[in-house]
């Protein structure tokens, strides 16, 4: 990455209030294209709020969301899907009451290209082939490792330039989360570029190039992963 | 055929034998298709917002009403509108459709008035019972207003069938239907297959289907959601108009209130199939028209009862309906 990078994302004094409760307040934080950025704090610090601000599923008290030059801050959310960015959200929230083939269908809903479609649906089989064994099962049905395992299938078949993914790691077994984590680097490596939210401190920053630290709706820290796994304010309060 | 005819004048001769159940039956069926089509409109909000929207009845009549004015007839004595006539004689099924798809327009404004507003502001949707039982209120009093409260009837065989009834049976035993019936059965029945089409198989349909689910995620998906609501609200105001229009052929357009009696039996219908169930509508329609079908003359003032009683009667056994699942599903 060098300085003259534009960054594909970039989040500018962003503030996002509940009702009285604010839950972000003026946080700033950019992802280049390619990077893998994570974004860690405890509960309640406002990090899934700030994925749900981008993919606009609620609504921006004050800043501005750039993304790719263009300013999102007001665009609906199926503008957001349609400009590249997918979002994995908390919960999984993939439609239990479909198959996991028409789940990945869904995914590139906002794509007209057929052909393309049905190969990147056998791209994602062959990334998890779990899926492809339950390709007709119905999705509500699936063990918690393969929901998530779909519900980052399904954000990829909108072959999106950036990938919004919250705790993907949540309540999964330890064997599940790495071979998700290796999912993970296999994106990176296909260039992917990923904003990634996790409580699992140690695990993110392992897998990102940079990361901020989120604490109650502020950016307190913020830097390459490995120099923040090296910080002995962030060892103290994130990495145990 | 004389008022509140739906159903084929019985058989005078004959108690119970077999002709006459064979005839009940397929004027259960034809009865139960316009049950099935109006209900199906409900189900369709209801599975994707999870509210009922009760200005349906209301549209069902303003969809009575504008086929009758797109077929060139003049209205009656009372009114704002009265002893005039659209310049324009549109045959009956270009009228039909005309007053389905203006029906449909009126639903949408529905949605805007009685339901967005609300939703937006996240209120409670016991709300929208009162927000959209005000809106039939308002629809049914300019209805009054306009043409006023005398009932209308649409040009005799309006069809333009060759035979006003067809006999199922032998020339000894003769088995009546009347055509029209028979016309209303196949309409219905094309709309009910291209609805259960375009629900399983289109991607429009599973997007529909994402919307019933999940808001969220249908959002997350790339839907336009406030898109697909508004044509939700369309197709169902479409369904009530087209089943307002063929109830008004079989008999006659009684006023105002035309909808109101309607309007309850359909929301029987959904509950009897399981709300926000798309088959549950359509299988309550039918259940419904035939058990009404099979009322005997002698009762027909009761007619109206029969429905909820067997409506009563089911959920004592299947409180969640015959079919009860919550939301559009497969079909
Ligand atoms: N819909 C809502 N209404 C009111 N307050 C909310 C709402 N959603 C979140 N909050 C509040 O906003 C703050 C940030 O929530 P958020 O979900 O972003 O936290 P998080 O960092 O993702 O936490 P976790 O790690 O537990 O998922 C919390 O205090 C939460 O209670
Ligand atoms: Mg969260």
């Amino acid at each position: 990455m060098t300085e003259t990078t534009e960054p594909l994302l970039a989040v500018k004094q962003l503030s996002v209030r509940y009702g009285g409760i604010q839950a972000l307040s003026s946080i700033n934080l950019a992802v280049l294209p390619g990077e893998v950025v994570a974004l860690i704090g405890a509960n309640g610090a406002g990090k899934s709020t700030t994925l749900r601000a981008i993919s606009r599923l609620i609504d921006v008290a004050d800043g501005s969301i750039i993304y790719d030059g263009a300013d999102i801050t007001r665009a609906r959310p199926h503008q957001i899907v349609r400009a590249g960015i997918a979002h994995s959200p908390e919960g999984r929230r993939i439609l239990a009451r479909q198959t996991v083939q028409d789940n990945l269908r869904l995914g590139a809903y906002t794509r007209r290209d057929r052909k393309q479609i049905a190969a990147d649906m056998d791209a994602q089989y062959g990334l998890f082939p779990r899926l492809a064994e339950r390709r007709k099962q119905i999705a509500g049905t699936l063990s918690g490792g393969e929901q998530q395992m779909l519900a980052i299938a399904r954000a990829l078949m909108s072959r999106p330039r950036l990938l919004l993914l919250d705790e993907p790691s949540l309540g999964l077994a330890p064997l599940i989360t790495a071979e998700i984590f290796t999912i993970i680097d296999n994106l990176h490596a296909e260039g992917v570029t990923i904003l990634l939210v996790e409580q699992n401190a140690r695990l993110a920053l392992a897998h990102a190039d940079r990361g901020y630290v989120l604490e109650a709706g502020s950016i307190t820290f913020s830097g390459p992963a490995s120099a923040l796994i090296d910080d002995e304010r962030v060892r103290q309060a994130y990495l145990g | 055929m004389r008022g509140g005819a739906l159903v084929a004048p019985p058989d005078r001769q004959a108690g119970v034998d077999f002709s006459q159940i064979l005839q009940n039956i397929l004027n259960g069926l034809s009865i139960g298709s316009v049950y099935a089509i109006f209900a199906l409109g409900y189900t369709l909000v209801f599975s994707i917002l999870g509210i009922i929207n009760f200005a349906h009845g209301a549209v069902f009549t303003l969809g009575a009403y504008f086929t009758y004015a797109l077929t060139g007839q003049r209205f009656g004595f009372n009114g704002l509108l009265s002893n005039t006539a659209l310049p324009v004689a549109l045959p009956f099924i270009v009228a039909m459709l005309g007053g389905a798809t203006l029906a449909g327009l009126v639903s949408v404004l529905v949605e805007r008035v009685a339901f967005r507003p609300l939703r937006q502001r996240n209120a409670d949707r016991l709300l929208s019972v009162v927000s959209s039982l005000g809106v039939a209120v308002i629809l049914v009093n300019l209805i009054q207003y306009l043409v006023g409260a005398e009932s209308y009837s649409y040009p005799s065989n309006p069809f333009g069938l060759s035979k006003p009834a067809i006999n199922f049976g032998s020339v000894e035993r003769p088995i009546p239907v009347r055509s029209i019936q028979i016309v209303i059965f196949a309409v219905a029945l094309v709309i009910l297959l291209l609805l259960t089409l375009a629900i399983n198989r289109t991607m429009l349909g599973k997007a529909l289907q994402a919307v019933a689910e999940d808001l969220t995620t249908a959002r997350l998906l790339g839907i336009n959601t406030k898109r697909l609501i508004v044509l939700t609200f369309f197709v169902s105001g479409f369904l009530a108009g087209l089943a307002g229009t063929l109830v008004g052929a079989s008999q006659s357009i009684t006023g105002p209130y035309f909808g109101i009696t309607f309007g309850l039996k359909g929301l029987g219908v959904i509950v009897l199939g399981g709300l926000g169930n798309v088959s549950g509508a359509v299988l309550g329609g039918f259940v419904i028209g035939l058990a009404e079908a099979f009322v005997p003359p002698q009762f027909v003032q009761y007619k109206e009862a029969v429905a909820f009683a067997i409506l009563f009667l089911i959920l004592l056994i299947r409180p969640q309906g015959l079919l009860g699942r919550t939301q559009v599903q497969k079909v």
